[in-house]
């Protein structure tokens, strides 16, 4: 049943339930979660981007952390994620089966050349969040402080949101979503990007950042994975664990895909 | 034990409260289904009145508010094209109960078949993984995985209305209304889920003379934001003009889209179509392709698959006396998309695709050229029975009709028209059924020490 209005039930309408926000020692978080965009929208995404946005395109959502006293703040929204995807030809991959196909085709159709708006169709992205205002990050080598974060300190505020998410067309899945919880003292955000092309390619490229609220000292670590899909396979192989499950799923995942990129940045917002 | 009459109406109850049959009822249903759609042809004929539906993707209430809002079988025919299982938490549920409603009533349902009624798909995407948490055993997977074979590749929908007559229901809020009051020729016709208009649009009607409604609020309403000419989600437009009739051509119906090589209707029913969904050709195509905003063919950026423009569609529909082409296959915010100048329609049916969306879903209707009564209801054979319905089959060749001198009359009266009419249609929105009717985890997420 819906409500009279049509209003679809499991969605907060703008204003209400979709924004989430808690402040902590001079930070203010937020998140928004809305439904996935309308035609109209997607079309002028589409036209600012200059390639088509993924299939589940979650353009009003974001994830947002800001210091007031210094200006400074980082947001993590689908536009700006998007922006970064390789927009030319140059990065595409291909589907398992496209040689196989490409073939069978090139017999029949040899007229029918052109690959149709090329870009990089697996939304692959490095995108580390959206900075504003305040001082710059610089490299540092103070990694995030795990064992403070291994502690169960209370979660005073958390939220899952995304961003987007693509089937490739039944290949596999492309998906950008950011996670954020909030402990009394310090809050962590990471913002995964996971991408699985089917029996070709899995990526996984993290964004974390670490927030002390008390000495205001903000940590931010890059970290990209990548193998191939066949390889992963043959590793999960000898394990007893159900294969195609790992393979859905990052965190038993990430294990199993070497680190091909690392960056480590730090900021203290005063 | 067997299944039919009793059995099966216990089982559809069953499955209507969202319970799976036990396992050799499963193959009994198969087996029995198989047999009913091994004398299916590749293209289904079907009489207006119709309802036409998108991907269902496992969503089991979704699928019953889906039957609420365009009522039950048998009253409502209707006609499912593809993409039952996956994704959704009940592909079992789904698929079985249309499967017993195929058994039960065959003339009144017809499921063609998606890109996911295929074994290696159904691996991944996850209906596997439910057959074997919900039985034990991959042995009901099996048993669905061969109806799957058997199901066809698509359908011709003849008879349909080119006008609608109008709903006698209150408007919905922002209804958007582009039709003059003494207007008899209704070409579109938008209804929300509690069967209040949101929106009308008469044929060549150019709503010049209407204001339109202003934008909604980003996400924030049922009612599609309305872009261009004509409701939203509709490509109606001031040139969809043309002579006045009450009959349109046939509308196809397939999964995906069409194929490079498919010229005309009688090259899919020359297909072999009971096998596994191969990875290239006509029947992949069929099953995978989709409309772009190109010109002619183009070739899928993933290196894999065809997109068709608008030129394509124009011209094997005129060679094939269509007036539409509906499929599935792409999720659609607002539930439907025509594109082409309404020669193509994209129906989606999975509101809140994934539980996570937040999109609403829609289903198509057709309505009944009056002047088909009294026609004797072909059975969904192959070759259409005679009886001054289409002669399906035979009403398509290389001159797109126009040498076929067999007297029909829905045949000679497209004799020197540019394109055919389109059918009246009307669209009914719908929203997911509430979360609490699944049983779901509330939608809040649960906090966990990630790192």
């Amino acid at each position: 049943m819906s409500s009279s209005t049509g209003a679809p039930l499991d969605t907060p309408a703008p204003g209400h339930d979709a924004d989430s926000v808690i402040t902590r020692t001079g930070f203010r978080i937020a998140t928004r979660k809305l439904p996935i965009l309308k035609a109209g929208p997607i079309d002028d995404m589409t036209k600012k981007l200059g390639i088509a946005p993924p299939e589940m395109i979650f353009g009003d959502n974001m994830a947002r952390i800001e210091h007031a006293q210094s200006g400074w703040s980082i947001e993590f929204n689908a536009f700006d994620a998007l922006d970064r995807v390789d927009k030319t030809g140059d990065s595409m991959l291909k589907v398992s089966y496209s040689k196989e196909w490409q073939q069978n085709r090139q017999k029949q159709f040899e007229d029918i050349k052109e690959v149709v708006k090329p870009f990089d169709w697996s939304y692959s992205t490095d995108y580390k969040g959206s900075v504003s205002g305040g001082p710059a990050f610089t490299p540092t080598d103070t990694p995030i402080p795990l064992a403070l974060l291994q502690r169960k300190d209370p979660i005073l505020f958390f939220d899952d949101v995304m961003l987007y998410e693509d089937e490739l067309a039944d290949n596999g899945i492309a998906m950008l979503s950011s996670k954020i919880r909030v402990m009394p003292e310090r809050l962590l955000l990471l913002s995964r990007f996971f991408m699985r092309l089917d029996d070709v390619l899995l990526r996984i490229r993290d964004t974390r950042v670490y927030v002390d609220f008390a000495t205001g000292e903000v940590i931010r670590e890059y970290t990209a994975r990548e193998e191939k899909y066949e390889v992963v396979r043959k590793a999960l192989a000898g394990t007893k664990d159900d294969v195609l499950a790992v393979l859905r799923d990052p965190n038993p995942l990430s294990q199993y895909l070497p680190i091909t990129e690392k960056t480590l940045e730090k900021v203290v917002l005063k | 034990m067997s299944i039919g009459g009793s059995d099966l109406d216990r089982a559809i109850h069953q499955l209507r409260s969202c319970r799976p049959i036990p396992e050799n009822q499963v193959r009994e249903l198969c087996y029995k289904a198989r047999e009913l759609l091994i004398e299916e042809g590749n293209v289904v004929g079907v009489d207006a009145p119709v309802t036409i539906c998108g991907d269902i993707h496992g969503q089991f209430h979704d699928l019953m508010e889906l039957f609420r809002v365009g009522g039950d079988v048998p009253d409502t025919n209707y006609l499912f094209m593809g993409d039952f299982v996956d994704r959704g938490f009940y592909s079992l549920e789904s698929f079985l109960l249309l499967l017993c409603l195929k058994v039960r009533y065959p003339d009144r349902i017809t499921l063609i078949r998606g890109n996911h009624e295929s074994r290696q798909i159904t691996t991944v995407y996850g209906f596997y993984d439910e057959c074997l948490r919900k039985y034990g055993s991959a042995n009901v997977w099996r048993y669905c995985c061969e109806v799957f074979d058997y199901l066809a590749l698509g359908a011709l929908v003849t008879g349909a209305a080119t006008s609608l007559s109008p709903t006698d229901a209150p408007l919905a809020e922002n209804a958007n209304i582009e039709c003059p009051p003494d207007s008899d020729e209704l070409e579109i016709e938008t209804l929300n889920a509690a069967g209040e208009i949101m929106s009308r649009c008469a044929r060549g009607y150019d709503g010049q003379s209407v204001s339109q409604p202003t934008s909604n609020p980003p996400s924030s309403s049922p009612v599609p934001t309305p872009s261009r000419t004509g409701p939203a989600g509709t490509g109606a437009t001031s040139s969809s003009g043309g002579s006045l009739g009450n009959d349109s051509g046939a509308i196809l119906c397939v999964h995906g889209g069409l194929s490079p090589l498919i010229d005309t209707i009688d090259k899919i029913r020359l297909l072999d179509r009971k096998q596994e969904v191969p990875h290239e050709g006509a029947m992949c195509d069929l099953l995978w392709s989709d409309p772009d905003e190109i010109d002619g063919w183009g070739l899928s950026p993933r290196g894999a698959g065809f997109l068709f423009g608008a030129d394509i569609v124009k011209c094997f529909n005129q060679k094939n006396n269509l007036s539409l082409i509906a499929r599935a296959h792409q999720l659609v915010m607002e539930g439907f998309k025509e594109m082409f100048d309404s020669t193509i329609v994209t129906v989606w049916s999975a509101p809140n695709y994934c539980y996570r969306c937040g999109n609403v879903a829609a289903i198509l209707e057709l309505g009944e050229d009056g002047s088909n009564a009294g026609y004797v209801r072909r059975s969904n054979g192959d070759q259409g029975g005679g009886g001054g319905g289409w002669i399906l089959g035979s009403n398509v060749g290389p001159n797109g009709g126009a040498g076929n001198a067999n007297g029909n009359r829905r045949l000679s009266s497209v004799l020197g028209e540019r394109a055919r009419e389109g059918p009246g249609r009307r669209y009914r929105v719908f929203d997911a059924a509430p979360q609490d009717s699944r049983g779901m985890p509330a939608k809040k997420p649960v906090a966990d020490y990630f790192l």
